[in-house]
């Protein structure tokens, strides 16, 4: 019974993330044509009238506004992002080139905010205005209030510079990683505490918890084995929630604090330099990214919750 | 799944049982409302308000004054000009007085770009919730597909094409923030639709815009703040994340995430440069962070 509802489910999420990407594309080739002349942009500088007219022809720029979409849409699904006006090469090229460094950077990233967001989370929602609670509690909210490349500043300032500890950018040894993930598990693990934490918190006040310890379960066991295994599904769609956010913008911002060769840094090289076909295969690779992990999330909640798949 | 997107979660439990509490009454309300703590946060508030009211008439020194023979000096210490309590930039310029003079913009900004989201998402909410039907699908879909949508990484390549401008940023912005009001809002309109007061304001032969704007409106305005002030603080971060990638507000003007942006490259010799309108703009946050708590904590609404 669930088998049939699960593959209509999957197709349905595969419609609408391909519908979304859709719209990405729509949006960045709307937002291309608004700068004006692409071939006058793109000709010589010394180019006659008559020659930006040819250019424009090659490039379709006299067709209509849907025939050139169509095109566009019609290589882009070819992977045809056209040529770095920067580097001159593929820019689809460029970006995979870029992506590895990216995904290293944002799964170590996830993981420690994962972890310590969960672990902590899990303790301050048991003991409810502890010291532990409260003052996690603060720093998450501070975490959470502060410009996360100001944050990776900080980090520079104190572990490099003050201490000289750790190597500040690029992308040099195990060791770069450092502060750059730590920043991102941070920030990240910041929200992840906050979701974990409440949800502890209501757990620990339903009627089973309350059976538990009135049967005289240790808490440690009500915890550990009964609460966590009730909240594991809310604590997993979190991160993966969390890996789509770090995906969406944090993760891009910390690349550039920390000169880390990934879609980040490529992206705000290529912004400077008005590479616009890097530009827009960087939005349109990362937004892909952040759609697939949007759905691989939902479907793994669908998956491991049997309340949801019962319903 | 909606709750998880907003950057706080909700308190717990406490707030159930003061739903439908009557949170107009002034002198209970104001007693739930206060404490000491929330005093500090207003406090700040009001003064940052202030530097941007003046826009730079407090601060100590004129801002662009600069001052070949004291660059880059350290927190607390004196030039030949006074006293600098946050230190001096590379070109001798007092770096309070420039974080004075950037919370105009920094604010302005930030104000402008949350109101304008907050209109759309209100109006757009009520609109869903209200009339349901294809209206109600178009409008849930329209939010669901943009927040599928790296919107940040859109602004970026949007601010790089169409030029990194004021004008610009503050229309970017309102489409980081619009679809959590439309959330919110369509659900408080359908859960308002079926209440008696509404009933009888349609049976009485209210237009449905009379009804939206004086029955259903100022019932969920509570909660609307509540969101509101969050998202001015996501506001904020975003205009100092796009200032600070360049593709945001540009010199010679001045926002807390350009001063940021600017000592970067001081941060092994002048630290102070880029950590001190961090501290600024992250102690802002905080405080709309910690009263829109409080705010969702006393009224009973868990936004």
């Amino acid at each position: 019974m669930n088998q049939p509802s699960l593959s209509a489910f999957l197709l349905a999420r595969l419609r609408d993330g391909l519908l979304v990407l859709f719209l990405v594309t729509l949006v960045i080739f709307v937002l291309g044509h608004m700068i004006g002349d692409p071939a006058a942009l793109m000709a010589p500088v010394d180019a006659s009238e008559q020659e930006i007219a040819r250019l424009r022809r090659q490039l379709g720029l006299d067709r209509p506004f849907a025939e050139q979409f169509a095109n566009y849409f019609g290589s882009l699904v070819r992977g045809d992002f056209g040529q770095s006006l920067w580097q001159d090469r593929p820019a689809l090229t460029v970006v995979l080139e870029a992506l590895p460094a990216t995904v290293l950077l944002t799964s170590v990233g996830l993981v420690f905010a994962g972890l310590g967001g969960s672990l902590l989370g899990v303790l301050a929602g048991a003991r409810p205005e502890s010291a532990l609670d409260r003052g996690a509690n603060f720093l998450s909210i501070t975490a959470l209030s502060v410009p996360n490349f100001w944050l990776g500043l900080l980090l520079i300032v104190i572990f490099a510079v003050q201490l000289g500890a750790l190597p500040t950018s690029g992308f040099a040894s195990w060791q770069s990683l450092i502060l750059p993930a730590g920043a991102l598990a941070i920030i990240h693990g910041a929200r992840v505490f906050q979701l974990v934490r409440s949800a502890t918190f209501e757990e620990m006040t339903k009627p089973y918890a309350l059976v538990a310890r009135s049967k005289g379960l240790p808490e440690r066991l009500i915890l550990w084995k009964h609460i966590l295994r009730n909240i594991a599904v809310t604590m997993l769609t979190t991160i993966g929630w969390e890996y789509v956010r770090m995906m969406g913008g944090a993760a891009f911002a910390i690349e550039v604090v920390f000169a880390w060769p990934g879609i980040g840094q490529l992206m705000i090289n290529a912004a400077s330099r008005q590479d616009f076909p890097v530009l827009q295969a960087a939005v349109i690779i990362a937004g892909a990214f952040v759609i697939v992990t949007n759905g691989i999330v939902d479907l793994l909640y669908r998956y491991l919750d049997t309340r949801i798949r019962a319903a | 799944m909606e709750k998880l997107s907003d950057g706080v979660a909700p308190s717990g439990g406490l707030n159930a049982s003061r739903m439908g509490e009557n949170f107009f009454v002034p002198s209970s309300a104001l007693r739930r409302f206060f404490s000491w703590g929330l005093v500090i946060w207003v406090g700040y508030l009001l003064t940052i308000t202030l530097f941007a009211l003046t826009g730079g008439d407090l601060a100590p020194y004129d801002p662009t004054a600069q001052q070949v023979l004291a660059r880059l000096l350290p927190p607390f210490s004196s030039s030949s000009r006074g006293f600098h309590w946050l230190g001096t930039d590379q070109l001798g310029r007092d770096l309070m007085s420039n974080m004075i003079a950037g919370a105009r913009l920094t604010l302005f900004i930030g104000l402008v770009g949350n109101i304008i989201g907050m209109a759309i998402g209100v109006v757009l909410g009520m609109i869903a919730g209200y009339y349901g039907g294809t209206l109600d699908r178009l409008v849930m879909r329209l939010s669901e597909a943009q927040t599928a949508m790296p919107m940040f990484l859109v602004a970026i390549f949007f601010l790089t094409v169409l030029g990194p401008t004021v004008l610009n940023v503050v229309i970017i912005l309102p489409t980081l923030i619009w679809p959590s009001f439309a959330r919110l809002v369509r659900a408080e309109t359908l859960r308002l639709r079926s209440a008696l007061f509404v009933e009888a304001a349609v049976a009485t032969g209210a237009t449905d815009w009379s009804v939206l704007w004086s029955n259903i409106l100022p019932n969920m305005a509570p909660r609307i703040m509540v969101l509101a002030v969050i998202e001015l603080g996501h506001v904020m971060l975003a205009e100092a994340g796009l200032s600070f990638l360049g593709v945001g507000v540009q010199p010679p003007a001045t926002t807390w995430g350009l001063l940021i942006a600017r000592g970067r490259a001081y941060l092994a010799v002048a630290w102070w440069l880029a950590i001190m309108p961090g501290i600024m703009l992250g102690l802002t946050v905080l405080a709309l962070n910690m009263l829109s708590r409080r705010f969702a904590a006393t009224s009973g609404s868990a936004a």
